[in-house]
């Protein structure tokens, strides 16, 4: 079972540039901002402008929410409330599968794994899941891990084995 | 070199002690720094006639300062900002004092930073009962992500992944900057540590422990910047400002994590400008100051600023060589880690005393400059002091920089 998040213990306020990226995520749709001149995207969306052409002519890509670990925190003291009940839990930067640029632009976005510390690594594929909230408004977005793959990266591991070789 | 290149130094610094916590406002620590900047300058409150302040919505103003000390301004701002502050503030500085706003500026800062509002948001009973999340904290706070710790530690998990070195690499500067801190009577941390007791150190957020992290303390700190030709006049040999880069940004900077590589940090747009200025090479550099709110972040701001080649500053790091009496001595006083935490101006003050060669430790004869460099018997004052490098940042995406020269340089 995934570790819960007391979110009677955090209240969100969306705001003009956002409001919509949370009603996206209260019907289930992980959004991120696209420029409608340019079409690059970008997150989160609390910038009201293209970084590519500057453009204010802005909207959304609906993405299918899939992506991989790129790096992660095991978070093993609490400092929002919300979490007193969740430590260790897992805070990852995630890579969308479906919001890679020509020009090897990526769009990442951070979240909570479900999933336990041992499990985590970089590398691994994850999808987005949506838990509810005391206020009915808000619906947060959590992500899993879907499977595993050859060389994905776990910290613990590294660790024990003495650090390795060069990855990038 | 550059037009403004030892044109102008600082002849002042001071600073409270730092506490945990201080049960005094940031004002009253505030006025105290200040005075004790203008003592040790050789200045009256009726020389100064600029002051400006970094803060975070969390201290007291230039004006209420100057009022105090019956110091009647013909400038003062205070700006928003932590780290990297001080050394854009010397920059803003030397403007000032070019184009003729102000003769002697004062800059300081004063923060209850353990005792009243913590970075991160964490209150000093503990969690945030309830958080509201506006503005860029929807997009955190949601996800328990909202400590310097848990943000640095992306870039620095990615960084172990990318390099291949081991959190070792990071118990070096821990080890480092406390040896430093053993020499420094101010330091609230001053039992020297091994790399082991580094890697026993409890969890704070994995990939750091707790000897990963700065402390927090309730301290004010300011220095005194002013002309060459007014600097001769003062009680200290002065401090030539040779150059710098001041909050420089990388792109991308509101939101760190779609840059290409997250461990490729502001300074890398910087240095290059800072030492062309300077007119001196790396190898010139005889000590530096490295922002350390966590050990990473003097390791990545070494490769940021060409020390070592990106991804080598683990391997940089090894057998010491950033102690005292080695090739390149980082942070003489212990740093953010051992020493306190000041959002980065505790830095500047080691390095002016350093080059003054008035590091002010265990010898008795440390304030005319008299030192025994018996470090068993406590002297932390480096024989040769020509040059310091110093280097800072706020997050990866906004760094400064200060290089500072002796009267011997
Ligand atoms: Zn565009």
């Amino acid at each position: 079972m995934p570790k819960t998040i007391d979110y009677s213990k955090l209240r969100i306020i969306p705001d003009f540039d956002t409001q919509e990226w949370w009603e996206g995520t209260r019907q289930h749709k992980y959004l991120v901002r696209r420029c409608n001149q340019c079409g690059h995207k970008w997150f989160p969306p609390l910038f009201p402008a293209c970084g590519k052409c500057a453009s204010m002519d802005i909207g959304w890509f609906e993405t299918a929410g899939k992506g991989v670990i790129h790096s992660y925190v095991v978070v093993t003291q609490p400092i929002v409330g919300a979490f007193i009940g969740t430590v260790p839990y897992v805070v990852a930067v995630i890579e969308l599968d479906d919001c890679k640029e020509a020009d090897g632009t990526v769009t990442r976005v951070a979240g909570v794994l479900t999933d336990e510390d041992s499990e985590a690594a970089i590398g691994l594929p994850v999808e987005v899941i949506y838990e509810a909230t005391n206020d009915p408004k808000i619906v947060m977005p959590r992500w899993r891990i879907t499977g595993r793959v050859a060389g994905a990266w776990n910290f613990d591991e590294h660790e024990a084995r003495g650090g390795g070789s060069r990855n990038s | 070199m550059g037009a403004l290149t030892d044109k102008y130094c600082i002849v002042g610094v001071g600073e409270t002690p730092h506490m945990r916590p201080s049960n005094r406002t940031t004002l009253s620590m505030a006025c105290e720094a200040v005075s004790k900047a203008m003592a040790d300058a050789g200045l009256k409150p009726s020389d100064i006639d600029g002051m400006t302040s970094y803060q975070a919505g969390d201290s007291t103003t230039s004006a209420h300062v100057a009022t105090s000390l019956g110091i009647r301004l013909n400038y003062c701002l205070d700006i928003l900002g932590g780290g990297s502050s001080t050394e854009a503030l010397v920059a803003h500085a030397i403007g000032l004092l070019e184009a003729g706003y102000a003769k002697v500026i004062v800059c300081f800062r004063s923060m209850n930073g353990r005792s009243g509002r913590r970075m991160g948001g964490q209150v000093p009973g503990g969690p945030i009962p309830v958080a509201t999340a506006e503005g860029d904290n929807q997009f955190n706070m949601g996800w328990g992500w909202t400590t310097p710790a848990q943000r640095f530690g992306m870039s620095a998990m990615r960084y172990l992944h990318d390099t291949g070195c081991t959190t070792r690499a990071f118990a070096e500067i821990a080890v480092a900057h406390r040896y430093h801190a053993s020499l420094n009577p101010k330091a609230r941390l001053r039992t020297p540590i091994t790399i082991e007791d580094h890697q026993r150190s409890r969890w704070v957020v994995k990939p750091f422990r707790l000897l990963d992290c700065c402390q927090e303390t309730d301290v004010s700190a300011a220095i005194i910047v002013t002309s060459r030709e007014r600097a001769y006049d003062l009680r200290h040999p002065p401090v030539f400002i040779k150059g710098g880069y001041a909050r420089t940004m990388t792109e991308n900077p509101g939101w760190n994590y779609s840059r290409p590589v997250l461990h490729y940090v502001a300074g890398n747009y910087g240095w290059k400008r800072a030492f062309g200025m300077a007119g001196i090479s790396h190898s010139d550099v005889d000590f530096i100051s490295c922002y350390d709110a966590f050990t990473f972040t003097t390791l990545i701001q070494l490769e940021a600023n060409g020390f070592c080649r990106p991804g080598e500053a683990g391997e940089f790091v090894k057998g010491g060589r950033l102690q005292i009496d080695h090739e390149l001595p980082s942070n003489l006083s212990g740093g953010h880690l051992s020493e306190g935490y000041t959002h980065g101006i505790q830095m500047v003050i080691e390095n002016v005393r350093q080059l003054r060669h008035r590091a002010d430790d265990a010898c008795p004869g440390w304030a005319e400059g008299k030192h025994t460099y018996d470090r068993q018997a406590g002297c932390r004052q480096l024989k040769r002091a020509r040059i310091c490098c110093g280097m800072a940042w706020g997050y990866e995406n906004m760094a400064s920089c200060l290089v500072l020269g002796g009267v011997m340089s």
